[in-house]
């Protein structure tokens, strides 16, 4: 049984202990931790008309799009001509999150370092403009360096060339919870010792096809994200991304840097059960998997940042997830898409920045454009304004298509001390 | 508290294996087909409506999801998905491995790709430009866009619950999976994985492959299919008195930046394969065959054998190149050179229980090195 194991026969005094002492971001609500955090402190909204394609004869075209993104003003050595959106928004943001560190660059590229990266669709709006350049000219002229910019595995590739990283740079792309995906990885990748720093997160940039995807699945919203609402109508589509340095307690100690939290461990599961259609079974076992694997219960945690996509079902299934889990005594729980609109496989990679912000400046981000408390999802929601809190420990939950669940832990990095000693 | 630093990485026992290749579907009928040295060359002729690069290529023409799995459930598969359930479903059948409802939480999917069905993704954005509405688009087929798409497939088939995914690698793609497989399961994440990697050949395919000039004077077609394989914890496998097919002991993966000093990042690939060695507790002397991805491209075989080289002092005796037979299949290529060297592993009975690299060198500067060892 899971809930028994031991992996390895190690005891969990044996493990490297993995913390956050860099995040950096690329969002609709602003580029770097401060601005992010003082964003989601505000409850301030990312979406406004869509401007990446021409929307004209989409009947809804409101989404979280980045704006005013300077590539140059970022990155120090990539050159952003050969890369495409999501690459540019992985690599600014693993900048960002190394300039947060305080964390020498030399030193970081001489080590054991890599990077992992989730995301839904990779260069997404690099496959529109394919598109476009083969129905006007035929697949022989279309640019080779449009083609050369394809692939998936260029994202965290991007990502080792801009900070001039050797280890392995790991593209995961596990749908909407790619982002707890590859932060699970670079946990584990630390806390088992084949790393001593790894840039982790998540990116997605938005395309034609993937807004008219979900307007026709019936998921888009017309104007606003309002999840947990009784009135809530769908998704809006985002962008961005946002990159987390992970090191160890030991090494973030041993250089005296800021600690934003501690990852306690996480969970996966497989609903197989539909590719779109979310599971609440099988979430609630990732959720349980997750409390296991980091060595806490349920009741330690103070804060859960939702999938909360706004959708009819996925808000409902993951309330009923939730109440499977926690029983009566619900933490608070929001929804940062209500803010950034869902940035895809940056998403879960967003909510993981906010988490560990939350936790090391004591507030809970709040769910904007909440109006009518539904029956279906009763919990707080924190609605419209963020709370001052103290938080211990909270809760990431990532959900996507496939059936791919992750929920990540995090705790303040001075709690399983107390705990223990 | 006493930081640790890990040892020798946690081997997995391949248990299964399954080949959807342009020279044979099943793993038998690929073994017999690659020891005979088959080609899986076929002439495109008017098999597609759109333009392309080239007249031939290693494409499985005659393939059709529905001769493997049936039309349930499988009408709404593209070409990768189909090609990637059927290597699914072979290997599935080749393990001894058995999933009831008691283990089905801990056994998963890890699959290999570049960008998905490239083909799928800008089908629909094709469909948004050409359409009089440009969300007037199949929802059933939006799935088929994303990168996960036959990872979720097969865990809804096979009723696989445990840890899905999928890693965006390119030609090292199969590589990462078992790197990452190798993790899941010494983390305790999961007991059991299908592992592999897949590629369809399809105009947009053949044209991202041509522009990038990769096999341009090369003797390598571009080819597609898939290589599944189960994978389990070998400590387990052998507990239960089951014998694995061969034994995957390490797996190392580096990113080296540009591809422009051949010879330094020949050194660099050396350090990966010998720091996958000693990872497997191998010495250079073990090594008995490589599986090279080799194509034929000056660049790539010149780090690829550099390394090797600086890396083994003795001649080997044998050196696979799957690639002149099964095509140049991107992410899948990794997969395929360890399907071969499980085939010479069954042929040649002498290789039991010795130790085998399985070599990749990537575009993009990514190159990596896993340590085989013979099953028996």
């Amino acid at each position: 049984m899971w809930s028994k194991r031991i992996p390895n026969g190690l005891t969990k005094m044996d493990r490297r202990r993995v913390v956050i002492t860099g995040i950096g971001i690329v969002s609709s609500v602003g580029f770097g931790v401060t601005a992010f955090k003082e964003a989601i402190k505000a409850g301030r909204t990312g979406i406004s008309p869509l401007q990446s394609f021409d929307t004209a004869r989409f009947p809804y075209h409101m989404g979280g799009e980045v704006r005013d993104f300077d590539p140059a003003a970022w990155l120090q050595r990539l050159d952003p001509a050969l890369y495409g959106p999501s690459s540019q928004f992985a690599a600014a943001a693993a900048r960002m999150a190394v300039v947060d560190a305080g964390l020498d660059p030399e030193l970081l590229a001489q080590s054991r370092a890599g990077s992992s990266v989730g995301s839904t669709s990779g260069e997404a709006g690099l496959v529109d403009r394919m598109t476009a350049a083969w129905l006007a000219s035929g697949p022989a002229d279309i640019p080779a360096s449009l083609m050369a910019q394809l692939p998936a595995n260029r994202l965290a590739g991007a990502v080792n060339r801009e900070l001039g990283l050797t280890g392995e740079a790991f593209v995961v792309a596990t749908a909407c919870a790619a982002g707890n995906y590859a932060i699970g990885y670079g946990f584990d990748l630390l806390q088992t010792g084949e790393a001593d720093y790894m840039l982790c997160g998540g990116t997605d940039s938005v395309s034609r096809y993937v807004h008219a995807g979900f307007l026709r699945m019936g998921a888009i919203a017309p104007l606003a994200c309002q999840p947990f609402d009784k009135n809530r109508q769908g998704i809006l589509i985002g962008e961005g991304a946002a990159m987390l340095l992970l090191e160890t307690l030991a090494g973030a100690k041993a250089r005296g840097a800021h600690i934003y939290a501690e990852l306690l461990g996480y969970g996966m599961t497989c609903d197989a059960y539909n590719m779109v259609a979310p599971e609440p079974v099988s979430i609630a076992s990732c959720i349980r998997r997750a409390h296991v694997n980091a060595g806490i219960r349920a009741e330690d945690v103070d804060y859960i940042s939702a999938h909360g996509t706004g959708t009819r079902t996925n808000d409902v299934v993951e309330t009923a997830a939730i109440k499977a889990v926690f029983g009566e005594r619900r933490p608070p729980v929001s929804a940062l898409k209500s803010m950034l609109g869902h940035t895809i496989g940056a998403a879960s990679a967003h909510s993981l920045a906010a988490c560990a912000l939350a936790i090391d400046e004591g507030f809970i981000p709040p769910t904007i454009n909440f109006e009518t408390p539904d029956p279906e999802c009763d919990i707080d929601c924190v609605p419209n304004q963020a709370r001052a809190a103290s938080l211990d420990v909270v809760q990431c939950n990532g959900f996507g298509f496939g059936g791919n669940n992750a929920a990540i832990i995090l705790a303040r990095h001075s709690w399983r001390n107390e705990l223990v000693l | 508290m006493a930081e640790r630093t890990s040892s020798i990485a946690t081997a997995l026992a391949v248990t299964g294996c399954g080949v959807v290749s342009p020279i044979g579907i099943g793993f038998e009928a690929f073994m017999e087909a690659f020891d005979d040295g088959r080609s899986g060359q076929v002439a495109l002729g008017d098999y597609f409506a759109e333009p392309l690069p080239q007249k031939t290529a290693c494409y499985l023409a005659s393939f059709e999801v529905r001769d493997f799995l049936g039309r349930k459930g499988t009408s709404f598969y593209d070409r990768l998905t189909a090609l990637g359930m059927v290597a699914c479903d072979l290997t599935l059948a080749h393990s001894d491995l058995v999933i009831t409802d008691a283990n089905r939480e801990m056994v998963g999917v890890i699959v290999g790709t570049s960008t998905g069905s490239l083909k799928s993704a800008s089908d629909y954005s094709r469909e948004t430009m050409t359409q009089e509405h440009p969300h007037w688009v199949n929802p059933i087929l939006f799935p088929n866009t994303i990168l996960n798409s036959l990872a979720g497939q097969a865990a809804i088939r096979y009723g696989l619950k445990g840890v899905n995914a999928t890693v965006a690698g390119g030609q090292l793609s199969s590589l990462m999976v078992l790197r990452y497989a190798s993790m899941v399961i010494r983390q305790g994440r999961a007991n059991a994985l299908v592992v592999g990697g897949v590629e369809e050949f399809t105009p947009h395919n053949a044209w991202r492959l041509h522009h990038t000039g990769l096999l341009e004077g090369t003797n390598t077609l571009m080819g597609e299919g898939s290589a599944m394989f189960v994978v389990e914890a070998t400590t387990a496998v052998r507990k239960a008195g089951r014998f694995p097919l061969a034994e995957i002991l390490a797996c190392e993966v580096i990113q080296c930046g540009q591809l422009d000093e051949p010879e330094g990042l020949a050194q660099h690939f050396a350090g990966c394969i010998s720091r996958a060695l000693d990872r497997a507790g191998v010495t250079p002397e073990q090594i008995w065959a490589v599986s090279s991805s080799e194509t034929g491209n000056c660049l790539l075989d010149t780090i690829e054998r550099g390394g090797l080289n600086l890396a083994l002092p003795q001649p080997l005796a044998h050196q696979l190149r799957v690639k002149r037979q099964v095509g140049e299949c991107d992410s899948a290529a990794g997969a395929f050179q360890l399907a071969a060297l499980l085939a010479l592993y069954r042929k040649c009975t002498d290789g039991n229980r010795r130790c085998s690299l399985v070599l990749s060198v990537g575009e993009d500067g990514s190159m990596g090195c896993a340590v085989v060892k013979g099953g028996g």
